[in-house]
């Protein structure tokens, strides 16, 4: 017995939401209650969708916090694992979505607060080695460009994937999403022992990311040249 | 005062209005006004003043000396801000009498007043406004000349109607600063008792969603009454052809119709914070009573770079549209059509007019020319008119070669011909002659 109002798949995927909805959770997007009606309509088709996507080798997750995702486990549909710059910065605003003092402002948070919290949290120097590993030498003014246009991207980035909203140039709108970056802290148990749990599951990766030189993915993505200020430096410097 | 809100701003810019008001000004401003509304006084004498201010020192200044001289540099420096008023008009033959001005106690009931819109305060206020429009619709009704419009309809409307309305207003506006208050206050339990804060910020959160829907619900009841008295009000205006009561009830119903719109907004804008907070207080604070779990987040950010983890999300390809087939096609080369640009030459008749000219000349002096201008006219002549201006040239060419010519300082201008005229020479007599 089942509460849908779909009585088959065919009902489901004939739905008007379905081929936006499909759409969104393919290119990785969560699809939480702020999404209004398309929540509503994975929720009501949740008994016909997980089945289906579980033929892709995908599997519809629905979390208490209150958003879908789809999580490919095998290689028929596309999957991969966010960049260095995207996990500090979803981390970080996971974090501030706990705060209370987000709360005053109904979950909007400025962009200059998050950077604030960031070179908090890891250490200028820390930041910078992270975001852009295989820099040896760093000028500080051209670190700073740096760590603010990798923080733009990642934010850029997980605006896509649902974790957040851009309000304008200088607020987001935190969404319960961001709660998967907690996940390996969410329960008392052992750090480790979560974090294994998570990659048997296939949430996460663990080690260093396999990523792609920045430009190519710009190349790739939106077809901009990729040439930024920092590659400029390094040219003019020798 | 002008209307035009570009002009009024330009007005307050060139007259530099400012206003510098020091916590002890603002102290001293709510000592005298609360003296005046507890003694029921219209003035204060100076040394009231004096003494009111050494009171408020005491509090707030306690260490600060002379404080007689700094109350006399304190009323100074409010009379020149237009906060306090000298009312005795004595000059310097007493002591003076001040009163607080309009903006000083508007300054100061912003501070003290509690005037946030309560069920109460609204339902006393449009009921109010509702007798008042009630009255203003009959005598509007019985209403027949301009002067009784005016008297009975415009007025009224002007001053009790806009205060009344404005009173709501400014009401709603405390209302608003008290929700942003109660927002502060979620966030500031939360922080400080956390789970043991959970009932009280439901409460906070139950009360100001209750007194909204109650403002809304009497607002829109209320303003739909009043916009049907103004409009008809204002179709009887509009039938006795009196325009500014017509206009004047414009302003009322645009007034009216900005404070239901800020029910609505106000509920729809609290209505999303509720969810927000609802959902954190059941997703956040219930599930980690302890707090825990944002100092292992901490922790667990502060440690990413060293033991990392990525997060994996489906990143399905966009589809590939495929353009259409298209067979090639051959573009012919850039080229021009060839022409035979070595063209033959056009045949035209000889110009020979001009062969002879020097045997004219020689004519015309032999005649007994004994000037250019002579020269000229007796050449001139012989050719066609469209001819004529280049043989003119050449005859003083002529002239100039075969004979030796004299001429003034100040050659005269002589006519030679219709249109034409040369700048004349004198020529020597025949045994002179080259």
């Amino acid at each position: 017995m089942t509460n849908s109002s779909f009585q088959s798949l065919e009902e489901a995927i004939s739905d008007e939401h379905f081929p936006e909805v499909d759409l969104a959770l393919r290119r990785g997007r969560h699809v939480g209650r702020d999404d209004g009606t398309a929540y509503d309509y994975l929720v009501d088709a949740l008994d016909h969708l997980e089945p289906f996507y579980r033929r892709f080798g995908c599997e519809l997750m629905q979390r208490a916090d209150g958003y879908f995702y789809l999580l490919p486990s095998g290689d028929r549909l596309g999957r991969r694992q966010l960049t260095a710059g995207e996990m500090l910065v979803g981390q970080t605003l996971a974090l501030m979505y706990l705060d209370p003092a987000t709360l005053q402002h109904g979950g909007m948070v400025q962009r200059e607060t998050l950077l604030q919290r960031l070179s908090g949290l890891l250490g200028t120097e820390t930041l910078v080695r992270t975001l852009n590993p295989r820099r040896r030498k760093f000028d500080e003014r051209i670190a700073a460009e740096t760590v603010r246009t990798k923080v733009a991207e990642a934010l850029r980035r997980l605006t896509d994937l649902g974790f957040i909203d851009s309000v304008d140039d200088a607020m987001l709108r935190l969404r319960p999403a961001l709660m998967r970056f907690a996940e390996p802290v969410r329960d008392l148990s052992d750090r480790q022992a979560a974090l294994e749990r998570l990659v048997r599951s296939g949430e996460i990766t663990l080690g260093e990311a396999v990523e792609k030189d920045d430009s190519d993915e710009e190349d790739e993505n939106d077809g901009s040249d990729g040439h930024s200020a920092e590659d400029d430096e390094e040219e003019a410097g020798g | 005062m002008p209307s035009d809100p570009s002009r009024l701003i330009a007005a307050l810019a060139r007259d530099q209005i400012n206003l510098d008001l020091k916590t002890l000004d603002l102290c001293f401003l709510a000592g005298l006004y609360l003296r005046a509304d507890r003694a029921s006084l219209a003035s204060f004498e100076e040394d009231v003043l004096i003494d009111m201010f050494e009171q408020v020192c005491d509090v707030v200044d306690p260490g600060a000396e002379r404080p007689r001289k700094r109350a006399t540099h304190a009323i100074q420096r409010l009379r020149d801000q237009r906060m306090l008023a000298r009312v005795d008009g004595a000059g310097i033959v007493r002591s003076g009498e001040y009163t607080l001005t309009r903006l000083a106690a508007a300054v100061v009931e912003y501070f003290l007043a509690d005037e946030a819109l309560t069920r109460e305060s609204l339902t006393l206020l449009t009921g109010t406004l509702r007798a008042q429009l009630a009255e203003i619709l009959a005598a509007a009704r019985r209403a027949e000349t301009e002067d009784a419009w005016r008297e009975h309809v415009v007025a009224p409307l002007r001053i009790t109607v806009g205060d009344l309305v404005g009173g709501i207003e400014r009401r709603q506006r405390g209302l608003d600063s008290q929700q942003e208050e109660v927002q502060a206050e979620i966030a500031k339990l939360l922080q400080v008792d956390w789970f043991g804060a959970v009932d009280r910020c439901q409460s906070l959160l139950d009360t100001t969603t209750n007194t909204l829907r109650e403002l809304n619900e009497v607002l829109l009841r209320d303003t739909h009454h009043f916009v049907a008295l103004l409009q008809e009000i204002q179709a009887l205006a509009s039938e006795a052809e009196q325009a500014e009561p017509e206009e004047a009830v414009q302003r009322v119903i645009e007034h009216v119709d900005r404070i239901a719109a800020w029910g609505g907004a106000r509920q729809r804008a609290w209505s999303e914070y509720y969810q927000y907070v609802h959902r954190y207080l059941r997703d956040v604070v219930r599930l980690d009573p302890d707090r825990a779990l944002s100092q292992r987040l901490r922790d667990e950010v502060a440690n990413w770079p060293s033991t990392p983890f990525h997060l994996l999300v489906a990143a399905a390809p966009s589809i590939r549209l495929l353009r259409p087939l298209e067979s090639r096609v051959e573009r012919p080369a850039v080229m021009r059509p060839r022409t035979d640009r070595e063209g033959s030459p056009d045949l035209v008749d000889p110009e020979d007019a001009g062969l002879n000219i020097e045997t004219l000349v020689e004519d015309a002096l032999a005649a007994g020319a004994r000037s250019l201008a002579e020269v000229t006219e007796w050449v001139l002549p012989q050719f066609p008119a469209d001819l004529r201006y280049a043989v003119t040239g050449r005859v003083a060419d002529v002239l100039a070669r075969i004979t030796r010519t004299r001429s003034a300082i100040e050659r005269p201008w002589r006519t030679v011909a219709p249109r034409l005229e040369v700048e004349d020479w004198e020529l020597p007599r025949e045994g002179d002659r080259r």
